[in-house]
């Protein structure tokens, strides 16, 4: 799920990039803001940080002590992504394991399908593996699938979410209409 | 794998700041990035614009997962959703999975079953059956 969130940032300008105009000041802070949302990824509490969308506000620029740079609290608006546990999506697959496959849903790429949560699926070794079921319903690479959310966890390390899916539940399964 | 309040977003237990929070549609996504971003991008001096993979690939997904491509269309789909009493969550899963009949549209979103919510199955019809009509015009 997209979620829009407003946020306050602190974003520090070293003193040489400061330019008596205005106008260059706020590109400055915006392209910063930018590049430190962008490296950012993500957080455990608000998900993977997407996209900036506006700036809503600059405060009173304050000067740091010791390096001389100037910190500007900024309020901003962002989209962030975030799966919650019990959520439906539609992920497509972009990996077909022998146990199961992944789905990729947005920002997130490590989202695990395993062979015991599809009922009635068996797995078709090959050159393009599949998952595939009595009626010939086909789960492999870059297919729709609608699934459910079981669980989610948070890497510390990588700074990534992983989740764990499923297809037991109604109206759940490979869509046709993408 | 945590869990800490038994978060289970098919009751709507997500925690108060997401619940609160606004929830975007795939389509209001795609929009939003084609005009905002764009804007923002090209403020940014760097020449090889560095886009990460992973933005890349979000981009690809929500162009792709729009149910409904026009900016009028994706506004319709808000108001009328607007007008049944849903949270923006069960909205937004609401317009990203577009159910076509009442019973997908429970077993996507079961938290509108919950008693006291006033959304009985003709309701859910009329909604559905107001969706289709902004599809069939775009």
């Amino acid at each position: 799920m997209f979620l829009n969130v407003q946020l306050p940032w602190n974003v520090i300008i070293p003193a040489e990039n400061l330019d008596a105009k205005g106008l260059m000041l706020q590109r400055s802070i915006i392209i910063r803001l930018l590049d430190e949302f962008a490296s950012k990824k993500a957080t455990k509490e608000l998900g993977y940080y997407f996209a900036l969308t506006t700036l809503d506000s600059i405060g009173e620029g304050k000067v740091r002590q010791h390096t001389g740079d100037i910190l500007f609290p900024v309020v901003f608006h962002g989209i962030t992504f975030n799966l919650f546990r019990g959520e439906i999506i539609e992920g497509v697959v972009h990996k077909v394991l022998k146990h199961g496959v992944f789905l990729r849903c947005g920002p997130m790429e490590h989202i695990y399908l395993s062979s015991t949560k599809m009922p009635d699926y068996r797995y078709v070794p090959g050159e393009n593996p599949v998952f595939l079921n009595e009626k010939l319903s086909k789960i492999g690479k870059d297919v729709v699938v609608r699934v459910i959310v079981l669980a989610t966890m948070w890497l510390e390390v990588e700074r990534e979410f992983r989740a764990l899916v499923s297809l037991e539940g109604d109206f759940l399964g490979p869509v046709s209409s993408f | 794998m945590s869990g800490e309040e038994e978060e289970n977003a098919a009751e709507l237990k997500i925690g108060d700041e997401f619940l609160k929070a606004k929830c975007l549609m795939n389509c209001e996504v795609s929009l939003i990035l084609e005009h905002k971003y764009e804007q923002l991008r090209q403020m940014s001096e760097d020449p090889l614009n560095q886009v990460s993979q992973v933005f890349e690939k979000s981009l690809q997904y929500v162009k792709r997962f729009s149910r409904y491509k026009n900016p009028d269309a994706v506004r319709q789909v808000r108001e009328i959703l607007s007008r049944y009493h849903l949270t923006e969550f069960e909205l937004c899963v609401l317009g990203n999975l577009c159910p076509e009949t009442v019973e997908e549209a429970i077993a996507m979103v079961p938290s509108m079953k919950t008693k006291g919510r006033g959304l009985d199955e003709e309701a859910i019809e009329k909604m559905l059956n107001d969706l289709s009509l902004i599809k069939t015009f775009e």
